[in-house]
């Protein structure tokens, strides 16, 4: 029963967490550039402004994917909290961002499509990873169920040092920032026209906003995982992966969809799978 | 198991020859009408007599004396058909292996004398569940060809074969393949394998244009190939002392007979370097690649492959039948991306699917081998309610091409709406094949090529489906759709269909825990990794439980709140990078500069120079070779 208290108290944490890590992100990145930046809470008044507008759509399936991602992004952190079955939570999250790809593809708008199937592609080229990754946990522990790794001694970081590197790309990928942003940006940060998202607004687009506040404090979590025995290591770890990605963010420009999938192949599946030999190995 | 009652062996003659025999009488039927009802009632009593059979439980029959003669007539048939086709037809290689065929049915005769043993038929948990998706998927898919038919006589070539002998091959098919699931006799499993590969020919070759014709011999001279592979296997066995039937096989230590068996199914199940015929048999109408694909041909590949796993699990061939069932997996599924053909993606993704099946099959665990289970079922619903779906889609927009597809939603809101559940199932929780796929790249964790094989597969095919289902879904607002109109028994099927891919999703749980899982365990208790796969299995078991239940009632939850928003006025045309044009439905043309209109247009991301057909085919088709030459040096014979 604790276990469930604490997994319905995630998911209605989760999104204030998202929410500040992404305020959070504004100002630093803000800062970076020379900039004052927005309130600490500015992604709190974008969504709450969103939420209150009139409920404007293309077409009506929008809403339906719109609800669905976000639905699919709060079962996949109830899901890791009750230590549920790893691969499983990878299909769900998956799940949750092909829910928003097709709200994408199904407008007949050129920006809103390509973004969608940009998206589509940087699922492809990250998915394999998460999945090594989840391997990997599995070869340490001898089971695909998180309890397993909530449950171990030895901090993950330790047996899985290259999956971790691996994993940092996807967390890039899924904070949306530089130079993997390809899909959509969030801060403005080189779009003229906004790609993925463009053709949601209002409360559909509220919804999605809140839904990404669960994929960052997800995301964020994740990387927690790697050392859960101690608390502060874990949130230097967290922070650092923080820090470095918007470093990075405003460091890079976006580069093409080609470019990012053969890094992720090459580069970030060749850290992992190295790793996964070495564990083998062990 | 119980010998079988006076019913089942009634049952077991219905559904083997009462198709064969209405097919034949539909032939000769005079007027469409009649023929339709022939069609019907074949249909109708297979599909009863197939579940009548299901519900009663295993048992085993021992045909009666004088079958097994029957059992050499029907082989010198085979062979003759087969030499018939080569020589007239002049496709000399069916003609040299018919020949050899031949040599070999004589040999074997002059070896062991007059006596013919008389077939076994054995009905357990695994056949029982090839019966129910033969006769009930393969049932509603000769019914949709009943309205498809119609339509395909007013513009076929010319040229085209009668629709009552397509429809005597169609239900004919049925037959052959409950009898090839059914028999436990190497020899009749021999005949029907046979019998399957010629009604194959005849009706991809049915429209008989040279393209038709060209592709309906490359599947002959694949499958006999298959066939003389299968022969040598059954005639080795027998000669190290086998008694003839497949479970004796399965037991048996001898590696060779299995390994040409194996062979065998690797061309029916369309494997690399097989793949060819299975692409090329989509010239043929659609029902025809529908039963191919779903729920006939391809499936008897994987199911005889199933039923020997048990005989090769542990050895070290297993680990090459993983090897080369994933690398299939991994490259169709990639140049499954490429593909702008809408048929040629689902042949593609039905190779891939059924490379994961002998991927499980190879690793050999109680866990591959329920996966394996859960994604022969699965699939043969989804992928034949997809087929149909694209015939119903290419017989009114007269194309197959992917990028002619966008709109469709305002044209066949019916259909679309059906195609769209069907590629859902296809790659999204809680439907069938994602949980055989979550859970093979679950059990290949001990393997790790096959393992990044896997799972390089499974991202690529979520591309191709998700840029697909973009493409269909596209629309506009419109405040109502009308409904096109089909054919009563197109809608049927699709209707039928569909309703059996939801359900089958809503119940994963139900049937994955209460018959493909308890079978698994039974049949694969002898793996090596038994018990390793146990503690996997325990959280599959779990997930089976409320998380499934979550998973189920959060997508029908969503699902039913997006209807109920449904009603809601506040609609706007999309950005087109400039002010959209006033049109009615036109809503993607925009006034560009000089004020011109202009359409905004995108087709979808191919990535062509990277996952091309020939491209990829080129190498991948000599590594398949090689990984399947290894078999046999894994025997020790090369």
């Amino acid at each position: 029963m604790n276990k469930l208290t604490l997994a319905i108290g995630a998911v209605v944490l989760a999104p204030f967490i998202g929410g500040l890590i992404q305020g959070f992100d504004r100002v630093l990145t803000a800062r970076m550039q020379g900039r004052k930046g927005p309130p600490l809470l500015q992604p709190f008044y974008d969504i709450l402004k969103l939420l209150r507008k009139e409920r404007v759509v293309v077409n009506s399936q929008q809403i339906l994917y719109a609800y669905m991602h976000l639905a699919m992004m709060v079962l996949a952190l109830f899901m890791l909290f009750m230590g549920q079955d790893a691969l499983m939570l990878l299909f769900i999250l998956a799940f949750s961002t092909l829910s928003l790809v097709l709200g994408g593809m199904s407008v007949r708008s050129p920006y809103s499509r390509i973004g969608a199937q940009r998206e589509i592609m940087m699922m492809v080229a990250y998915e394999p990873i998460l999945i090594l990754m989840v391997i990997g946990m599995y070869l340490v522990n001898g089971n695909f169920r998180l309890q397993a790794v909530f449950e171990a001694e030895r901090p993950l970081l330790l047996s899985m040092p290259l999956l971790f590197l691996a994993y940092l790309t996807v967390v890039m990928i899924k904070f949306q920032k530089s130079p993997f942003d390809l899909a959509t940006s969030h801060h403005a940060h080189q779009e003229i026209v906004k790609g993925l998202t463009l053709e949601f607004a209002g409360p559909c687009l509220g919804v999605i906003e809140i839904a990404h506040c669960y994929e960052v404090a997800f995301f964020l979590g994740l990387v927690g995982l790697f050392w859960l025995s101690n608390f502060w290591i874990a949130a230097v770890l967290m922070g650092g992966v923080f820090v470095l990605s918007l470093l990075l963010d405003n460091l890079c420009a976006r580069l093409t969809t080609i470019w990012m999938f053969r890094f992720m192949w090459s580069v970030a599946l060749g850290l992992a799978l190295t790793n996964i030999v070495w564990l083998y190995w062990h | 198991m119980p010998s079988a009652a006076p019913t089942q062996l009634w049952l077991v003659v219905a559904l083997i020859c009462g198709p064969i025999i209405f097919g034949l009488l539909a032939w000769l039927a005079q007027s469409e009408r009649t023929r339709n009802i022939l069609v019907i009632t074949a249909t109708c009593l297979t599909a009863l007599a197939g579940v009548a059979l299901a519900v009663q439980g295993p048992f085993m029959l021992q045909a009666g004396p004088g079958t097994g003669h029957l059992g050499d007539l029907l082989e010198a048939v085979m062979v003759a058909v087969v030499l018939g086709i080569g020589y007239k037809q002049k496709i000399w290689p069916v003609f040299a292996m018919g020949i050899v065929q031949a040599g070999l049915v004589v040999f074997e005769h002059l070896g062991k004398g007059a006596e013919s043993a008389n077939p076994t038929f054995i009905l357990d948990s695994l056949s029982t569940i090839l019966v129910l998706i033969i006769s009930i998927v393969g049932s509603v898919i000769v019914v949709y060809g009943i309205g498809y038919m119609h339509v395909h006589e007013h513009h076929a070539p010319p040229t085209t074969a009668s629709t009552g002998r397509f429809f005597f091959f169609l239900t004919g098919f049925l037959g052959l393949m409950n009898g090839l699931v059914l028999t436990d006799s190497l020899k009749w499993l021999a005949i029907f394998w046979e019998g399957t590969t010629l009604c194959s020919f005849f009706l991809i070759g049915h429209d008989r244009t040279p393209e038709a014709r060209r592709n309906a011999a490359r599947a002959l001279i694949i499958n006999v190939f298959g066939g003389m592979s299968l022969g040598f296997g059954v005639a080795l066995a027998q000669h190290e002392g086998g008694n003839g039937s497949i479970s004796n096989m399965v037991q048996s230590a001898a590696l060779l007979p299995l390994v040409l068996v194996v062979l065998a199914t690797f061309t029916k199940s369309a494997q690399m370097p097989f793949q060819s015929w299975l692409l090329g048999a989509m010239v043929a109408p659609t029902p025809v690649s529908a039963l191919l694909h779903s729920s006939t041909m391809v499936k008897a590949g994987s199911y005889l492959l199933l039923r020997l796993a048990p005989g090769f699990v542990g050895t070290n061939l297993a680990t090459v039948i993983a090897l080369s069932g994933a690398f299939t997996f991994a490259v169709t599924s990639a140049i499954a991306i490429s593909q702008s053909n809408a048929k040629k993606v689902l042949a593609y993704s039905t190779i891939a699917n059924l490379g994961l099946i002998v991927a499980c099959a190879g690793i050999g665990t109680p866990m591959a081998y329920s996966a394996a289970l859960v994604i022969l079922v699965y699939h043969a619903i989804s992928k034949a309610l997809l087929f149909l779906c694209v015939g119903t889609i290419e017989q009114q927009i007269g194309s197959r091409d992917i990028d002619d597809m966008s709109g469709i939603m305002l044209k066949m809101p019916y259909t679309t709406t059906i195609a769209a559940v069907g590629m859902v199932s296809m790659m999204l929780p809680p439907f069938g094949m994602l949980v055989g796929k979550w859970m093979a790249i679950a059990s290949s964790g001990h393997a790790p090529i096959v393992l990044l094989l896997l799972v390089i597969g499974s991202a690529l095919t979520i591309f191709f489906w998700a840029k697909w289902l973009g493409r269909i879904i596209t629309t506009a607002y419109h405040d109502h759709y009308t409904v096109e109109n089909l054919p009563f028994s197109m809608k049927g099927a699709l209707s039928l269909l569909v309703l059996m891919v939801i359900a089958g999703g809503a119940m994963t749980g139900v049937i994955y825990r209460n018959y493909l899982s308890p079978l698994a365990k039974v049949t694969m208790s002898g793996s090596p990794l038994a018990n390793d796969s146990s503690v996997l299995l325990k959280s599959v078991d779990e997930f089976m439980g409320w998380p499934l239940i979550t998973i189920i009632v959060v997508v029908a939850g969503v699902v039913l709140m997006a209807l109920l928003g449904l009603r809601n006025s506040h609609t706007r045309l999309p950005f087109l990078c400039g002010e959209n044009t006033p049109s009615g439905t036109r809503t993607f043309v925009f006034r560009s500069l000089m004020d011109q209109p202009v359409t905004a247009h995108v087709s979808s991301f191919y990535f062509a120079p990277w996952f091309g057909e020939i491209g990829i085919t080129k190498w991948a088709n000599p590594v398949a070779v090689l990984i399947l030459l290894t078999l046999f040096v894994r025997i020790g014979l090369i």
